[in-house]
């Protein structure tokens, strides 16, 4: 990542019990603001995290990808305004 | 309300999503391609009560059950025959095939045939997965040779079809493959497939970690998406034998065919209805 500061654009909203762990949102992120939690849901898989470093440049974007990776339709992304 | 998020919520309008989580594995491409398919319909504005989603049997049949309109989980392979039903009763409607690659290729693959050849005015989304997952993976008419199975433990020694070669052969206007790793241009490819007539079919390479990528060395979700991202070539102009999926090797994706102004077998069927109106 280059050392352009990135706006803040959006943020994840994760429905943990539709989760089944799988990680394509971690591993896709583009910023890598997603982390798997060490929590456990329901049916036992770790969901992941919505975390944000804006010092590293770890800010979501909002480019939605990970909605569209999602299997589970268990993402959203929510635009600021 | 920006475009994405409209389309966010707009999935979760035409999912039964009182059934989810839904029965498909972690990880499983299905569940991206139904995503990409509902993306697809609420862009091209189709209204939810002209719109059919027919599906046959295995883990991609599933998909009719959780889609909140008119829906047919149809018997093993006819998911064809019902939908080319459907839309000569109603020929207003949008009729989308949603399935597997054993239902459409190995049980109804003379339907696929037949449907191909007469171009019926139908979509067919088929998720391949090499396998067939429900069952428990056995091999199948589109696991590559050498590729291990639970019924083929030395290596499968049989060829796959050729999906879009054979669609191209029989004459389908528009034919395109795509992985579960193409996110957007699987759902711009659905997109512009809703928008034309006749025969269509999309091919959507998935991954089926739990039975296939786990006899493969791919064991996690993640291994398999990785194996498309780093062996996928877009090349809309392949040839016959560029498109041949083969074990461990390249995956040929894009838009192999698009063409225009070929007569569906509907508008076929009204020239002869007119025909023989006119004759006496």
């Amino acid at each position: 990542m280059s050392d352009k500061k990135l706006k803040k654009k959006g943020n994840v909203k994760i429905d943990i019990e539709r989760c089944k762990g799988c990680w394509y949102c971690v591993n896709y992120c583009p910023t890598k603001v997603l982390m798997v939690s060490d929590e456990l849901n329901s049916k036992g898989y770790h969901p992941p995290k919505f975390i944000e470093n804006p010092e590293e440049n770890k800010v979501c974007i909002a480019c939605h990808l990970c909605e569209l990776y999602c299997p589970d339709f268990a993402i959203f992304v929510e635009e600021l305004k | 309300m920006s475009l994405m998020e409209d389309l966010r919520y707009g999935v979760e309008d035409l999912l039964r999503t009182e059934r989810l989580p839904h029965v498909w594995c972690p990880g499983c491409g299905i569940g991206i391609t139904l995503n990409a398919f509902l993306r697809a319909v609420l862009r091209r504005k189709i209204d939810p009560n002209k719109l059919v989603v027919v599906s046959g049997i295995g883990c991609t049949g599933r998909a009719a059950g959780y889609v909140n309109v008119d829906s047919f989980h149809t018997t093993h392979g006819r998911a064809i025959p019902f939908a080319i039903g459907i839309k000569f009763a109603r020929p207003e409607l949008t009729v989308v095939v949603f399935s597997g690659d054993g239902d459409l290729f190995a049980i109804g693959g003379n339907h696929f045939v037949n449907a191909a050849r007469r171009n019926h005015s139908i979509l067919v989304i088929a998720v391949n997965n090499f396998t067939y997952g429900m069952t428990g993976g056995q091999h199948g008419p589109t696991t590559p040779t050498g590729a291990y199975t639970t019924t083929t433990p030395y290596g499968n020694p049989d060829r796959p079809f050729n999906i879009p070669h054979l669609a191209i052969s029989l004459g389908a206007p528009y034919v395109a493959r795509w992985t579960t790793y193409h996110v957007n241009q699987l759902q711009n490819s659905i997109y512009k497939a809703l928008g034309m007539k006749g025969f269509r079919l999309i091919e959507v390479i998935s991954q089926c970690p739990t039975v296939y990528g786990r006899r493969n060395s791919m064991r996690t979700p993640l291994s398999m998406m990785e194996y498309f991202e780093k062996n996928s070539i877009v090349k809309n102009d392949a040839s016959f034998e560029e498109m041949e999926l083969k074990y461990n090797e390249k995956i040929v994706v894009g838009e192999f065919r698009v063409a225009k102004d070929i007569p569906t077998y509907e508008e076929r069927y009204d020239e002869v209805i007119r025909r023989a109106k006119n004759a006496d």
